[in-house]
């Protein structure tokens, strides 16, 4: 059997994972990260990509909004590429309790927020479709932020570094040796072997599935699943972040993002058995698009492109709560001192907002463990594409003779590693993805760099197939590339695409009226219709 | 303006019934939003491709077995015996536009798709299946599957996968090539717009034929076939073909390509102009957005273009597709008619409306939606009165299902002649 040795392992690939083995690696801390699916592919890549300012938490959890707020600041240095500073507007509708107002604004000066009022006159002139009927906004410095982008970079520095990442590969098994880590035992579900990992330390970052993790070395650890669902809209209406002015409640935000925008979101406590196959129910639709048109009128008119629901990682350190009651905060276990077992740790709760600070407590942890005396630096390192900002005006010219609107998307995506991807070879910038301006080279470098593994991975990394036309010509187009770029088979690439259909189809399935079915009676013609692709598997059993 | 047949839809469905229509002497009119179905299709005729998830190789016996089982399917409406003439009629009146079918002897055949898998089918344009390559089928060794450098909408190393898995191509050897020809990269301003059109223009064009047909020679050595996407040319394709196999001593065939399908062109243009050239009067880009009725008959439509300016005819067919093409419309938890407002078969709840996964044995119920009609094919109204005067065909038809049962074409082609016929009786029992 295969087996690898090293100083740390991070069980889980979402934001928190991403940082932990990106803040090791400039420690000089030898980690390996294993993710089961891929990088960004559970709670961090299921939600609704908000940079928070920290004023949703000021109220209620003024450490929460602070540290939201200082992780705003930095991460809107060190990772600039994965961020569009585009503010935020907190409105009260005539319905809502007015006192909220101040109590917002009040609370977010404690917080050291920079949130301030303005008239009802300038919010509209900020966000035109907002409904006219608010009585009162309040700006703040809310941003959106690519969660895929983000953990990906982080993961392509820590890579360049050293580390050592496995996607699609699933721990199943902590080995002790007495009360103390030895390692764990993998299974790699591509290659489809199963290979061991040694290490002194393991961090445990799995969010929701740690509860999982912790069980195989005989740990209870709580878990409290909270769903979360929203929908997309296929086109962006709005400019800025949309919140409600409110306590915090299902259906009060519309964030922008890239193209689309999103109508978040709803809190459900589910059993922990359920936490691999959620659905978005019926009625959680009727609520978003009922709630989100208070906010945008004419919300619901517009076609609804997806529906889709992440996991909160929500644990309960002492006594049982419900879903919006129980604790945000971060949640750092040594498992030495709660558990007798050295050399495990686990990092949950938070958001996605404070990866970077949970990730910096967490290696903090670990170094000390190691005897390392490294400082953190992740706040000062940009991540790869963050490394210069030169304008988006000099990059077009640059690149002079390819369109400025492809340009500019690779630009947006990748930051500075523009110049790794698009080549002026006219092959190079002919467009894969035409709703999210992919380019061949992008596939490309994304399938040879960027641990891509699947075309739902290259999606995540690139955004194809999530504009509106979810996948109808791209996915094909990109299916192709990846015999022609990367150790793929015709074969392999052929069942990619079918398996990338059936992906997509989930987030289709619940909003499948209007245009939306329109969409998909199309996709489904050309595919099973035109390419009988739905035969494939029946033809080689 | 006044006339003998409104027929409202310009797709495969409306086309034919316009021509049989203004053949028998009917003025007549086609309204067509836009860019039909065929824009997006293979450009082969399926008439019945699959019962039971199972290839269907005997249609015309087959079809007994379907309308056994589905009475109200619109096949079963038809008949045989109409089908049969329907086709003929369809395949006779593509030919005056120098679009010839082959028909492998009322049995089934195979076309190759862009995935290298087989799809059955009735009849295919000659450049896609043709006796030739019917006889020289059993002997050959080798197909060579090429594409054009630079063309994104086709990856032959997948097609070639997938068709050697294929046990009638067990002994022979499939490969894929790419030729690069810079002299038709020059052509394009950018590569994003290299599309099928672009290069069947690029084959219009007699001096790149030749250079296109010497390319194809060399990357073809030792094969008996070539196979190369559907760029042969929108008008001059019979010729280009021919070309393009005196030049190399090829046999060379074509794949339906992503959309937009050169093949599908080819029949929209030879249907329209044939039309045209009857007499009928084709009015395109415009939409029919309310009619007026008394007594359960129609008695005039208004178009977007003209709110108001009434068509009136004596008899009106109702063509629009499915929600693809905006016959019918679905919103939040209820699908409607927009023209009529016809009687819909469906189920009310959204979430029965698809399957639990995209590739479905069973397909997906949403694609049986449609009008409910009597057996002559007159739709009901909301109140369940029989509209007198208006025939319905094609893909908003209820109560079959075009991409399981492989009979899209075939049950356009059908209704749309059954539709016409009773048109024209009535229309000559008036006079």
């Amino acid at each position: 059997m295969r087996t690898i040795e090293t100083e740390v392992i991070v069980i889980g690939g979402g934001a928190t994972g991403c940082g932990v083995l990106r803040d090791c690696t400039l420690r000089g801390i030898k980690a390996v990260l294993i993710e089961k699916n891929d990088i960004a592919s559970g709670t961090t890549g299921r939600n609704h990509g908000l940079l928070h300012s920290g004023a949703r938490y000021a109220v209620k959890d003024l450490e929460s909004a602070t540290e939201c707020i200082n992780e705003n600041r930095i991460l809107k240095k060190i990772a600039w590429h994965c961020i569009e500073p585009t503010g935020g507007l907190f409105v009260t509708l005539p319905e809502d309790d007015p006192t909220y107002h101040n109590r917002l604004l009040e609370s977010c000066k404690f917080a050291g927020i920079d949130a301030k009022e303005i008239s009802v006159k300038k919010a509209l002139a900020t966000e035109p479709n907002l409904n006219p009927n608010i009585l009162s906004a309040i700006w703040v410095p809310d941003g959106t932020i690519d969660p895929f982008r983000l953990a990906s970079a982080n993961i392509l520095d820590s890579v360049e570094r050293g580390a050592t990442v496995l996607t699609h590969t699933e721990v199943e098994r902590i080995m002790l040796k007495q009360n103390q880590v030895a390692g764990v035992q993998c299974y790699d579900k591509v290659a489809k072997e199963y290979f061991e990992v040694y290490a002194p330390i393991i961090v445990n970052a799995s969010g929701v599935w740690g509860q999982h993790i912790c069980q195989t070395a005989g740990i209870e650890l709580k878990m409290f699943p909270s769903k979360g669902s929203m929908v997309i809209i296929d086109y962006r209406i709005n400019n800025v972040v949309v919140n409600r002015c409110r306590v915090p409640s299902d259906g009060d935000i519309i964030v922008p993002g890239d193209t689309v925008s999103l109508i978040g979101t709803t809190s459900r406590k589910i059993s922990y058995d359920k936490i691999d196959e959620l659905v978005v129910d019926d009625d959680e639709i009727e609520v978003l698009l009922a709630d989100g048109e208070k906010l945008i009128p004419n919300v619901s008119k517009a076609r609804v492109l997806r529906a889709y629901c992440g996991v909160r990682p929500l644990v309960a350190v002492s006594g049982e709560m419900d879903g919006r009651e129980i604790s945000r905060g971060v949640v750092l276990i040594d498992h030495k001192e709660r558990d007798n077992v050295q050399g495990l740790i686990t990092i949950a709760g938070g958001k996605l907002m404070t990866y970077r600070l949970m990730a910096e407590m967490t290696t903090d942890l670990v170094a000390k463990k190691l005897g390392n005396t490294s400082r953190c630096l992740t706040h000062k390192i940009p991540l790869p594409g963050s490394e210069k900002r030169v304008g988006y005006t000099k990059k077009i010219k640059y690149f002079s003779g390819i369109p400025n609107s492809v340009v500019g998307s690779t630009h947006y995506r990748h930051g500075e590693r523009v110049h790794n991807i698009l080549s002026l070879q006219k092959r190079n910038y002919g467009l894969i993805c035409e709703c999210e301006m992919v380019t061949l080279g992008e596939v490309e470098y994304a399938i040879k760099n960027l641990k891509v593994k699947d075309l739902v991975d290259l999606r995540r990394r690139t955004r194809i197939g999530m504009g509106p036309c979810q996948g109808e010509l791209c996915a094909y187009r990109a299916a192709g590339l990846f015999t022609e770029f990367g150790e793929f088979t015709p074969d392999t690439s052929t069942k990619l695409l079918k398996d990338f259909l059936e992906e997509r189809f989930k987030g289709m399935k619940p909003v499948l009226w209007g245009d939306g079915l329109r969409e998909f009676e199309f996709t489904y013609w050309i595919y099973q219709g035109l390419f009988g692709l739905g035969l494939v598997e029946e033809e080689e059993k | 303006m006044k006339f003998d047949c409104i027929i409202i839809g310009g797709g495969i469905s409306g086309l034919t019934a316009g021509i049989r229509c203004v053949k028998e002497g009917l003025h007549t009119a086609i309204i067509s939003s836009g860019m039909s179905a065929l824009h997006f299709s293979s450009g082969s005729i399926d008439v019945l491709g699959y019962i039971n998830n199972k290839v269907v190789y005997k249609p015309f016996e087959a079809l007994d077995t379907l309308t056994g089982t589905i009475a109200q399917h619109p096949y079963a409406k038809c008949g045989k015996a109409l089908i049969v003439e329907a086709l003929q009629f369809f395949k006779q009146e593509c030919e005056t536009q120098n679009v010839y079918l082959f028909d492998n002897e009322n049995l089934n055949h195979f076309h190759v798709t862009a995935l290298g898998t087989l799809k059955p089918t009735y009849f295919s344009q000659r450049s896609v299946f043709n006796e030739d390559v019917y006889n020289r089928f059993k002997s050959m060794k080798k197909i060579v599957i090429v594409n054009f450098e630079g063309y994104r909408d086709f990856h032959p190393q997948l097609a070639a996968a997938q068709l050697s898995k294929h046990a009638l191509f067990a002994n022979c050897e499939i490969i894929a090539k790419s030729i690069d020809m810079p002299q038709l990269q020059d052509l394009t301003r950018h590569p994003h717009e290299y599309r099928s059109i672009d290069i069947a223009r690029i084959f219009e064009n007699e001096e790149n034929v030749y250079r296109i047909a010497d390319a194809i020679r060399l990357a073809a050595e030792g094969a008996d076939f070539v196979v190369i996407p559907a760029f042969m040319g929108i008008h001059n394709f019979n010729q280009i073909h021919n070309i393009l196999q005196s030049r190399t001593r090829l046999l060379i065939y074509e794949i339906p390509t992503l959309p937009p399908s050169i093949l599908g062109l080819r029949i929209d243009n030879a249907l329209k102009s044939r039309f045209a050239q009857l007499g009928g009067v084709y009015i395109a880009g415009d939409k029919v957005v309310r009619a007026e009725s008394s007594n359960d008959v129609v008695q005039a439509v208004y178009t977007a273009n003209h709110p108001e300016n009434p068509l009136e005819a004596k008899f009106y067919i109702l063509s629009t597709g499915s929600f693809f093409s905006g016959g019918m419309i679905s919103e939040f938890n209820n699908m409607y008619e927009p023209v009529f407002k016809l009687k819909l078969h469906y189920e009310p709840e959204r979430n029965k409306w698809y399957s639990p996964q995209f590739f479905y044995s069973n397909s997906h119920p949403f694609l049986e939606y449609g009008v409910v009609t009597d057996e002559n094919l007159r739709p009901y109204d909301s109140k369940n009165n029989i509209i007198q005067n208006v025939y319905c065909s094609g893909a908003i038809l209820a109560h079959y299902n075009p991409i399981r049962e492989g009979c899209g074409s075939g049950v356009a082609i059908s209704t749309a002649y059954k539709a016409a016929n009773q048109i024209i009786s009535l229309y000559k029992l008036m006079r």
